[in-house]
C-alpha cells in the first residue's frame, strides 16, 4: 500500500529570497516565468525558512494608494508571512496533508515551505497535494477491493475443503462399513465355489455310474470301478451340514441387503440429483446420518432414538444431513470410552424440533458462546477446519430455522434444531429459559 | 488327514464372519470361536490352541490386546491379525505387542487364508514340544545398521561389555558381518544413505530366520509396515529418534528370544517370511543378490 508516499515527491524547487531583498525586487521576482507557477516565494535566513511572502500579500500592497512608494523600499520582511506552513519532506502524505488543512487558510494564497532536517528544499503546492492523496486513496480501495475479493474466494475454498473434509470422513466410514458385510460374503462365495467344484466332480460320477448301469453291454467289471470310484469320492467330498448350508445363504443375503441398505443411504445422504424436496421425513434424515455415522459410533456409543410423529417438510435434505451428521460427528467426539446420544425430534406450534444430545465431556463456559464463530476450533491444528458447526449454523438459518446449544462441562452438551414446518409458520415458541438438567 | 488336528481360535465381534470362517476350516481344524477377547484368552489357557485368528476393533478388547494376551498364556500359539482397518497404532502394537505372524486385510480371499493358517499350523504343530531353554556360552553380538551414529552409541551404552556391537553402513558389508560373526539381533533403519533397504530387511530374515530384527524409523507407512511384518518378520517397530528405554527392553526381549532360538533351532520357523514372487529385489545389489545365494547353497 502506498501509505509511505512521501511529500518529498511533491518538492518545487524554488530560489529563495534573502530576507533583505526589497518589497519592489521580490514583485519582479513574480513577474518572473520561473515562478509563474507558485502562489508564494520562500524567504531564507541561510537555508533555514523564516517566512513566505504571497503573491496575493505582494497585490494587496502594491494595489493599495501610495503602496509602492509606502513599502517598495522596504525589505521583504516587512510584508511577509512570518509563521509559514513548514513541513519536513519525509512527512507521509495523510500527515501532510492534515497538517496543511489545519494550518493554510482559506482561501489558499499560500504554498507550503518543505524541509529537510530544518533545511528549505523547495515550495509544496496544495493542488499537487491534493492530487497525490486522491491517487492514493484510490489505489487503497483498489487494494482494499482485492484483498476483499480474496478473503471471500478463500473462504470459499476453506468451506469446500470442510464439506470435502466432513465427506471424506464419511467415505472412509463407510468403506469399513461395507468391509465387513463383504469380508463374509466374499469368504461364503468362494466356499460356495468350492462345494460347486465338488458337485460338479460328483455329478461326472453319478453320470459314469448311471452310464454303466444303462448300458447293455457293461460288466460287473465296470459297475465295481464306478461304485468304487464313487465310494472314494463320498469320502473326499462333503458338503456342509444342512444348517450350515442354510445359514451360510441367510448370513449372505443379510450381507448383500446390509451393503444395499448402505449404498441406498449414501445416495438418500447426497441426494444430488435432488436440490430441494418437499416431502422430507426428518426421522429418516436422522436414521441416514446415523447410519453413516456408524463408524465414528460403532459399539461404543448407544444411539437411543425418540421420535415423534413428524410432518414432511420442504428443505434441501442433503444439507440438513450434513448438519445432522456433523452434530452427531461432534457428539461421538466429545464422549471417551462408552456412552450414549440421545436423538429426540418433536412437531410443536408448526416448527420441527431435533435435539442431538450427549453424554461426552460437554463444553466449558467461555468457549461455549464461540462455536458457531467461522474458524473456531478446539480440535489439535488439521484435524478441524473449524467450520463445520459454523456452516451448520448456516444451513439452518437459510432454511429459517435456529440452533441453539446447552452444556454442562462433564455431563454432556444439546443441540437442539428447530425448523419451520412451512414458510408461513408462526415465530418460534419461546424456549423456557433453561431446559431439563442433561443427563 | 492326520490323527492329530491342529486347533484354531476365532475371535470377531461380527457372528457372520465367524460362522464364515468356521465353516471354512471346519473340514481341517478344531475349531473354537468366540466374539468375546476375554473368552479367547480362557479358551487358550483351558484348550491347547495352535493358531489364533483375531479381529482388531473389537468392543471389548481389541486384537492386538487378545494376542498380547494369548502370547502370556499360550506362547507356542501363531498369531494372526484379520482387520480392515490398517490403523498405524494397530499395527505397531500387532508387532511389538503381539509379534504376530501376519497381518492379514479384510476382504480376504478363502484360499489364501486357509494357505497361511496352515503354515502357521504346521509350524505350531512341529513345535509344540519346543521349549527353548536358555543357551549358555557367550552371548551373540548386535548388528546396528543405520547412518545414524547416535544409535550405535546408544545401543553400545545399553549392551556395556555384554555384547559385541557392530555397526555398518554398508549392506555389503551387514551381510558379510551376519557371516562371519554370531549376531543375535539388527537393529537397523529401513532408510540407509536416503534409500529403502526394506528389501533388504526382509532377504536378511529369509536367510537368518533366528536373527532378530528391530527396525527404527521416522517413517510411517502402514503398508511398509505390514510388508515388513508378513515379508520381514520383524521383531519390533519403534519410532525414531530412538528412546533409550524402549531400545533397551527390545534388545532385552530380542536376545532372550534368540538365544532360546539357538537352544531349540525348530523355533525359528515361527519366523518363517511369506514368500513373495514380486517382492521387490531391484534394491538389492548384485553383490549382495550373490551373497545371498551362496549363502542359501550352503545351508541347503
Amino acid at each position: 500500500m502506498q501509505d509511505s508516499a512521501q511529500l518529498r515527491e511533491l518538492v518545487i524547487s524554488a530560489p529563495g529570497i534573502p530576507p533583505d531583498l526589497l518589497v519592489n525586487e521580490v514583485a519582479e521576482l513574480f513577474m518572473d516565468e520561473t515562478h509563474g507557477k507558485l502562489l508564494s516565494l520562500p524567504v531564507l535566513d541561510g537555508d533555514r525558512p523564516v517566512g513566505v511572502v504571497s503573491r496575493a500579500r505582494m497585490q494587496q500592497v502594491l494595489f493599495r494608494q501610495y503602496g509602492r512608494e509606502l513599502f517598495g523600499k522596504k525589505p521583504v520582511t516587512a510584508i511577509m508571512n512570518d509563521t509559514p506552513v513548514v513541513i519536513e519532506s519525509n512527512t507521509n502524505l495523510s500527515e501532510a496533508s492534515k497538517t496543511v488543512t489545519e494550518r493554510l487558510k482559506f482561501p489558499v494564497t499560500e504554498d507550503f515551505v518543505i524541509t529537510e532536517g530544518g533545511r528549505y528544499v523547495g515550495m509544496g503546492a496544495v493542488m499537487h497535494l491534493l492530487n497525490a492523496m486522491e491517487a492514493m486513496l484510490a489505489k487503497q480501495t483498489k487494494d482494499l477491493a482485492t484483498a476483499y475479493k480474496e478473503l471471500k474466494s478463500s473462504q470459499l475454498q476453506l468451506i469446500q475443503a470442510e464439506k470435502m473434509a466432513s465427506l471424506g470422513q464419511m467415505v472412509a466410514g463407510v468403506a469399513h462399513e461395507i468391509n465387513t458385510p463383504l469380508g463374509y460374503v466374499k469368504n461364503n462365495f468362494e466356499m460356495l465355489e468350492m462345494y460347486v467344484d465338488g458337485a460338479r466332480v460328483m455329478m461326472t460320477t453319478c453320470n459314469g455310474l448311471a452310464d454303466v448301469l444303462l448300458s447293455p453291454t457293461s460288466t460287473e467289471q465296470d459297475l465295481r470301478a464306478r461304485l468304487e470310484e464313487m465310494q472314494a469320492m463320498r469320502q473326499t467330498l462333503t458338503l456342509p451340514a444342512d444348517d450350515d448350508m442354510t445359514r451360510l445363504f441367510a448370513d449372505t443375503h443379510f450381507g448383500i441387503e446390509q451393503i444395499s441398505e448402505l449404498v441406498l443411504n449414501l445416495k438418500n445422504f447426497s441426494r444430488l440429483d435432488r436440490a430441494a424436496a418437499d416431502d422430507v421425513d426428518l426421522n429418516e434424515c436422522l436414521d441416514s446420518s446415523v447410519m453413516l455415522a456408524r463408524n465414528v459410533l460403532k459399539a461404543r456409543i448407544n444411539v437411543v432414538r425418540q421420535y415423534g410423529q413428524l410432518p414432511r417438510i420442504s428443505c434441501l435434505p442433503s444439507q440438513l444431513n450434513q448438519v445432522f451428521l456433523n452434530l452427531l460427528t461432534n457428539a461421538a467426539q466429545a464422549i471417551e470410552g462408552q456412552g450414549s446420544i440421545l436423538l429426540r425430534t418433536e412437531s410443536k406450534d408448526g416448527w420441527l424440533k431435533v435435539t442431538v444430545q450427549d453424554t461426552g465431556k460437554g463444553i466449558p463456559a467461555d468457549v461455549l458462546p464461540r462455536i458457531f464463530d467461522p474458524f473456531f476450533t478446539t480440535k489439535p491444528v488439521g484435524q478441524g477446519t473449524g467450520l463445520g458447526l459454523s456452516i451448520s449454523y448456516q444451513i439452518i438459518q437459510q432454511h429459517n430455522g435456529d440452533i441453539r446449544v446447552t452444556s454442562q462441562p462433564g455431563k454432556g452438551t444439546r443441540f437442539t434444531v428447530r425448523l419451520p414446518v412451512s414458510k408461513d409458520a408462526p415465530p418460534p415458541p419461546e424456549e423456557q429459559p433453561e431446559e431439563k438438567e442433561l443427563s | 488327514m492326520s490323527a492329530e488336528k491342529a486347533s484354531l481360535l476365532l475371535v470377531d465381534d461380527e457372528e457372520r464372519v465367524l460362522r464364515s470362517l468356521e465353516l471354512l476350516f471346519k473340514p481341517h481344524y478344531k475349531v473354537f470361536s468366540t466374539t468375546d477377547g476375554n473368552e479367547a484368552v480362557a479358551i487358550a489357557k483351558r484348550e491347547r490352541v495352535n493358531v489364533i485368528v483375531s479381529d482388531q476393533r473389537m468392543p471389548i478388547m481389541t486384537g492386538v490386546e487378545v494376542l498380547r494376551r494369548i502370547r502370556e498364556v499360550s506362547p507356542n500359539t501363531m498369531r494372526l491379525l484379520l482387520t480392515g482397518y490398517s490403523d498405524l497404532e494397530a499395527i505397531v502394537g500387532s508387532v511389538n505387542e503381539g509379534e504376530i505372524f501376519r497381518y492379514l486385510t479384510k476382504p480376504w480371499s478363502a484360499k489364501e487364508l486357509l494357505t497361511t493358517v496352515g503354515q502357521a499350523a504346521q509350524i505350531a504343530l512341529s513345535l509344540q514340544e519346543e521349549a527353548g531353554a536358555d543357551a549358555t556360552g557367550p552371548v551373540p553380538g548386535v548388528l546396528v545398521i543405520d547412518d545414524d551414529p547416535t544409535v550405535v552409541e546408544m545401543v553400545k551404552a545399553i549392551t556395556g561389555s555384554s555384547q559385541q556391537v557392530k555397526w555398518t553402513v554398508d549392506l555389503d558389508e551387514a551381510f558379510q558381518t551376519l557371516v562371519d560373526n554370531d549376531i543375535a539381533v539388527v537393529v537397523c533403519d529401513i532408510r540407509l544413505r536416503g534409500r529403502d533397504i526394506s528389501a533388504a530387511v526382509k532377504a536378511l530374515k529369509e536367510s537368518n530366520p533366528q536373527v532378530l530384527t528391530i527396525v527404527q524409523t521416522q517413517l510411517q507407512d502402514v503398508e511398509t509396515l505390514r510388508n515388513l511384518i508378513n515379508h520381514g518378520q520383524i521383531y519390533r517397530f519403534l519410532p525414531k529418534p530412538a528412546r533409550r528405554g524402549l531400545l533397551e527392553m527390545s534388545l532385552h526381549a530380542a536376545t532372550r528370544r534368540h538365544s532360546s532360538l539357538k537352544s531349540a533351532p525348530k523355533l525359528a520357523a515361527r519366523y518363517q517370511v511369506e514368500k513373495n514372487e514380486t517382492a521387490p529385489v531391484a534394491a538389492l545389489s548384485s553383490k549382495l543378490q550373490g551373497f545371498l545365494d551362496r549363502m542359501r547353497q550352503g545351508r541347503v
